[in-house]
């Protein structure tokens, strides 16, 4: 039994069939094959090294009658090197003598001399290192056949295990059998959590090489909640955690009846409990557990799905499904948030040492009008369908504020003068997630609509603690006063000018912040759909009064630890069947 | 049996040392010979006919490499592949 440890990004437990996934996307088979199998695995094997020598002859002749017989040598050396005896020979003890599978021992054995050549020392030959690669997937792409695919044909329930997980990977991902990820790589706010989080699957990243160690077909814990995975687990361990999972199912069948009741607090103060989407397919997720609206409906998926940007209608399609599930409870579109560096059609950033506090989100959609205005266009376009709200993210001067909204009062202009019909008094609010934007927060809520804040980043900028460094995580904590006194400024400021204001970072899907943030005289919380239900038990157990007066023994308090220690118990005591 | 036995040293002298294409040529020659050739640098051994096994090698420019060859035709095979080695293995290539 192996335990590793990672970051947890999206809670839950998983136990299951490990699928590994190689550095460039290609499935990792099974390692070891049956003792009684071990013939039809060297016939398969065979017939690969034919099919892929067929293959490569084919394009030596066709290269060599295009380009001249001097391009069709490189094929020439590539059948020969797959010819072989010697290598031939290495695979066949591999498979006969260890009983690897023969796309184990194709990887194993290719990259053993790709690492050869990685070592030579004239760079001539060390680019040759490629070749091996190149022979090495045609043989896989052979033996493998359409199982090569990867995610997107999958026949049973998986737990993902890769290095990284890229947009394009994850956008054809076969829903239906993926139960969770791990990856070597990532952070919070990385691609993976924000998949797993749409998804509701839990998820570790940031674990660190580990992937030589575990073969396709193990069975694997995925541990969410701790950021924990297990590999060959033994039975006590696997016992303990499918006890786990039995219990979280029970919880959640619990939490199920409560979908069509109102969240209200015990003394009929009524809470709205929206939710925060990425995939227009989580609208559902949203409305299963009764949300009363998309608080949060973050647009990146958008950009980072293809090389290309995407077009009005791209959008307009997104927004449109949204909207109209919705029917007339509110849609909050988020505009762009992201950094040059994640965007594939955007050039990348040149002196971006520090990306969080570098050209990103608003910032970069001021300097890129035609792309931002492309995106408010079938913003406003989508609004005539529902009850659309725009959201300006990293807002941290006036300045920035007024110029945004005098780009959306253009495009508005522009459809007018096209006679496209759009929502006249499209509602206008702000992300408050930068320190600055709290001192101003006075000036702030008389120019817009609405507010929501955003504690993810208003907490890593408040601590100035970067919470996908692993050195410094543990410095990150959204109960530090500090931050509990930023939230406080900001609620009452928009409280006192009669502005709705929402709280959207993982925070308000975290119950042990519920009572606090409700004692806060927050009233709009937007939580990730699968925390609805728990946020609604919380709300609905408890009174205004305790909140507050919860509230105002943790803002006594001096540290996070203390405070948090605190707000658990209280909600342990008030609501005991969360089990926190 | 008592096969006729014959041994070469040769030093690169392209650029590109023992590269690929240079291997196939390798290759290629040695099949068209009854004798059995193996190139060796320093402990490392290739059968001349195996062209990954003399990429591996890793021979850069200036390094020698060790030609033997047992058959009846010994000689003549190392004759070859001692020019192909002088020659550059042909015209200076540009493969991709």
């Amino acid at each position: 039994m192996q335990k590793l440890q990672g970051i947890a990004v999206s809670p839950g437990v998983a136990i299951g069939e490990a699928l590994v996934m190689d550095n460039e996307g290609f499935r990792i088979p099974r390692r070891f094959v049956t003792r009684d199998a071990v013939d039809d695995e060297l016939e398969r094997l065979e017939a690969a090294v034919e099919a892929a020598g067929a293959e490569i002859a084919h394009n030596r002749e066709a290269v060599a009658r295009e380009l001249g017989e001097k391009y069709g040598a490189i094929f020439e050396a590539h059948l020969q090197m797959l010819q072989d005896s010697r290598l031939r020979s290495e695979l066949h003890e591999m498979i006969r003598e260890r009983h690897y599978s023969p796309e184990y021992a194709v990887s194993r054995t290719l990259r053993r001399y790709a690492q050869v050549f990685q070592r030579l020392e004239s760079s001539y030959l060390a680019e040759r290192v490629y070749d091996i690669f190149d022979i090495e997937k045609r043989l896989l792409r052979h033996l493998l056949g359409r199982r090569r695919e990867g995610l997107s044909h999958l026949s049973s329930p998986v737990l993902i295990l890769a290095h990284n997980l890229t947009p394009s990977e994850t956008a054809n991902l076969d829903r239906k059998f993926v139960r969770g990820f791990a990856t070597e790589m990532g952070g919070p706010g990385s691609h993976t959590a924000i998949v797993a989080e749409a998804l509701e699957i839990p998820a570790v990243v940031g674990i660190g090489p580990f992937l030589a160690e575990v073969s396709g077909g193990d069975t694997v814990i995925i541990d969410g909640d701790e950021g924990v995975v297990v590999l060959q687990p033994d039975e006590e361990t696997l016992a303990r955690y499918r006890h786990e999972v039995e219990e979280k199912t029970t919880l959640a069948a619990r939490l199920e009846t409560l979908r069509d009741l109102p969240a209200v607090t015990a003394d009929g103060v009524p809470v709205e409990l929206f939710g925060n989407i990425e995939f227009p397919y989580e609208v559902e997720h949203c409305l299963d557990r009764g949300a009363t609206g998309i608080g949060l409906y973050r647009t990146e998926f958008l950009y980072l799905g293809s090389a290309t940007e995407p077009t009005e209608d791209v959008h307009y399609q997104a927004y449109s499904g949204v909207v109209r599930a919705m029917g007339d409870k509110p849609v909050i579109i988020r505009t762009f948030d992201l950094g040059a560096d994640k965007v594939p059609h955007l050039r990348p950033p040149e002196d971006e040492r520090n990306p969080f506090l570098g050209l990103r989100s608003i910032r970069l959609a001021l300097r890129n009008l035609p792309m931002f205005r492309t995106q408010l266009r079938a913003i406003l376009r989508a609004s005539v369908l529902g009850k659309v709200r725009v959201m300006f993210p990293l807002i941290s001067t006036l300045l920035e504020l007024r110029q945004a909204k005098m780009v959306l009062a253009d495009v508005m202009e522009d459809l007018d003068e096209k006679g496209v019909p759009f929502d006249r008094n499209l509602q206008i609010g702000m992300m408050v997630e930068v320190p600055a934007a709290v001192m101003m927060i006075d000036h702030f809520v008389k120019e817009v609509d609405f507010l929501s804040i955003g504690t993810n980043d208003l907490v890593q900028y408040t601590l100035a603690v970067d919470r996908s460094n692993r050195d410094v995580v543990s410095l990150y904590n959204s109960a530090d006063p500090a931050v509990l006194k930023l939230l406080t400024w900001a609620i009452a400021a928009a409280e006192g000018a009669g502005k709705p204001i929402n709280l959207c970072g993982q925070m308000s899907g975290n119950p042990i912040y519920t009572m606090l943030l409700l004692g806060l005289g927050l009233r709009r919380m937007s939580v990730t759909p699968s925390a609805i239900p728990e946020i609604k038990r919380v709300c609905r157990s408890v009174s205004i009064d305790q909140c507050r007066a919860a509230a105002e023994r943790a803002m006594g308090m001096e540290n996070a630890r203390d405070i948090k220690s605190f707000l658990r118990e209280e909600v342990m005591r008030n609501v005991p069947e969360l089990g926190l | 049996m008592n096969l006729p036995k014959a041994t070469r040293t040769v030093r690169l002298s392209n650029p590109e040392g023992l590269h690929l294409r240079a291997a196939t040529v390798i290759a290629e020659v040695a099949r068209r010979y009854r004798s059995k050739v193996a190139l060796h640098k320093g402990s490392q051994r290739a059968e001349a006919t195996e062209v990954l096994q003399i990429a591996t090698l890793g021979a850069a420019q200036g390094e020698e490499v060790v030609l033997e060859a047992s058959g009846d035709d010994a000689e003549a095979v190392l004759d070859t592949l001692v020019d192909l080695f002088h020659g550059g293995f042909g015209h200076e290539e540009d493969e991709k």
